[in-house]
């Protein structure tokens, strides 16, 4: 296992850049780089390695299928959760399967902590816009809405600061260390995860009769594309 | 008197930040407001009481689709400009909010994002090249996304209170259909796709197809019970690696 190595300028990058996904996922601009697969390859991106990050990435957005912003939905934040997952595993040194559970579990659980911090931001605003009266309803309104965002922006970037080296650790702990009997079963785990959450995914799309039939087409069509080599 | 090009420019750009003050409260109503406001200052110019009731009007709870909500914004403040009686703009205010949430969240969250997301991560599976994947998902995404938000502001103004008949018949209705079935294929190449790509040898290749097909089906026959279920899983597998290993 080789040491890992964070700097204070590569935290701080990640902290920047936590917050500015934090910003994207709602309050501005909703450009979507908060997705998981642009949250994590920055990331990867960042400790050396953007594939890694876009793998992790790749198995966050589909685990994440089934949950859309509807209305007031509760949802995982997935910037700096995609972002800290990605970072983990690049800096672990590859793709094995070890750290990439570890570093996809960090990434989810992230994901719901900053769910919570978004619930607490939101019952925030609502007394940001109703104190302190209406004397000068519209200054005070633009005040009041870009503090909002402000906030958000903070928020996110200390969550990300929270949990940075923490997730780097878990992620490097879980590398190199012989565990042959443990990788089956677990990674069988993931991926029945996946799969779940496929199917939880084409659930909230649409409800037709033909669905089941369109996804598990899809999958032999997958599965073709990989047995002739693509 | 009428806004002019740059109040529009300046509301446009503010509906980019209309989630920005989103509580549970007045939902998205701060934001709402505040997108209004460069627009409401030209139409009540001079009159500070009157631009004072129509940001408290406005500041009322209000919720829609973020991309959709420019609609909102200027068909709002096209009804401030005609003079239109507040018990009036109230009523159409309110009976905005569903429509524009239903119609948003249809198109977007469940057609458009999972769309581009999921090409995206064929296409890495088919190059391997991490940045292409995600400049082609932020390109396609924000194609569709900044289009929505131009096409609803515009309509907005235009069509004022008759902007119902625009969200009746949008320009994407048929198009929807087609890219929800392609996404349901999609769903399921994706699984596959990444299923492989991190899949440890020592798992039976078979056997991996067979698992994932069988829990994408209880997850589409059990929604609520397969979210947990893949929750609990994924959090399980490090934990349980660790404990068979050690």
């Amino acid at each position: 296992m080789s040491e890992l190595d964070l700097s204070l300028g590569l935290l701080a990058a990640l902290v920047a850049c936590g917050a500015a996904l934090g910003l994207d996922a709602a309050s501005w601009p909703q450009v979507m780089i908060s997705r998981p697969i642009v949250a994590a390859t920055f990331g990867g991106a960042l400790l050396g390695d953007a594939a890694s990050g876009f793998l992790v990435g790749a198995v966050l957005e589909l685990l994440g299928l089934g949950h859309t912003p509807y209305g007031a939905a509760v949802y995982p934040e997935t910037g700096p959760a995609g972002l800290l997952a990605g970072a983990g595993l690049a800096a672990s040194g590859g793709t094995d399967i070890g750290p990439l559970l570890v570093a996809v579990a960090s990434g989810w659980a992230i994901g719901w902590i900053g769910a919570i911090s978004v619930r607490m931001q939101r019952r925030l605003n609502e007394r940001l816009l109703a104190g302190g009266g209406l004397a000068a309803p519209a200054k005070r309104l633009e005040r009041r809405h870009r503090l909002a965002m402000v906030l958000d922006a903070l928020r996110a970037g200390t969550l990300t600061a929270a949990f940075a080296v923490p997730v780097m650790l878990l992620v490097k702990l879980a590398d190199g260390v012989s565990m042959i009997e443990g990788v089956v079963v677990a990674s069988a785990l993931l991926l029945v995860g996946m799969g779940l959450a496929g199917g939880v995914g084409v659930g909230v799309m649409r409800r037709r009769a033909t669905d089941p039939l369109l996804l598990l087409a899809g999958g032999a069509i997958a599965l073709a594309m990989i047995v002739t080599g693509r | 008197m009428k806004p002019t090009r740059s109040d529009q420019v300046a509301s446009f750009l503010r509906c980019f930040a209309v989630q920005g003050s989103w509580n549970y409260r007045s939902l998205v109503a701060g934001g709402l407001a505040n997108a209004m406001l460069p627009l409401l200052r030209r139409v009540y110019a001079g009159d500070p009481v009157r631009l004072r009731a129509a940001v408290e009007r406005h500041l009322e709870p209000f919720n829609g689709h973020p991309y959709l909500c420019p609609m909102a914004v200027t068909a709002l403040a096209r009804l401030e400009h005609d003079g239109e009686s507040p018990e009036r703009i109230d009523r159409f205010r309110s009976a905005l909010r569903a429509p524009l949430g239903a119609v948003g969240d249809e198109l977007v969250w469940a057609t458009w994002r999972p769309f581009c997301l999921l090409l995206s991560i064929t296409l890495f599976w088919l190059w391997g090249r991490p940045w292409v994947a995600v400049g082609v998902f932020l390109l396609a995404y924000n194609l569709g996304h900044i289009w929505l938000r131009a096409w609803s502001f515009r309509r907005g103004w235009t069509e004022g209170i008759g902007v119902g008949k625009a969200l009746r018949d949008p320009p994407w209705a048929r198009v929807v259909p087609w890219i929800t079935s392609l996404n349901l294929l999609l769903i399921g190449s994706a699984v596959v796709l990444v299923s492989w790509l991190v899949a440890p040898d020592t798992l039976s290749r078979w056997g991996v197809a067979l698992a994932l097909a069988a829990a994408a089906l209880l997850g589409y026959a059990r929604p609520a019970l397969g979210e947990r279920l893949a929750a609990g899983l994924v959090l399980a597998a490090p934990v349980l690696l660790v404990l068979l290993g050690a």
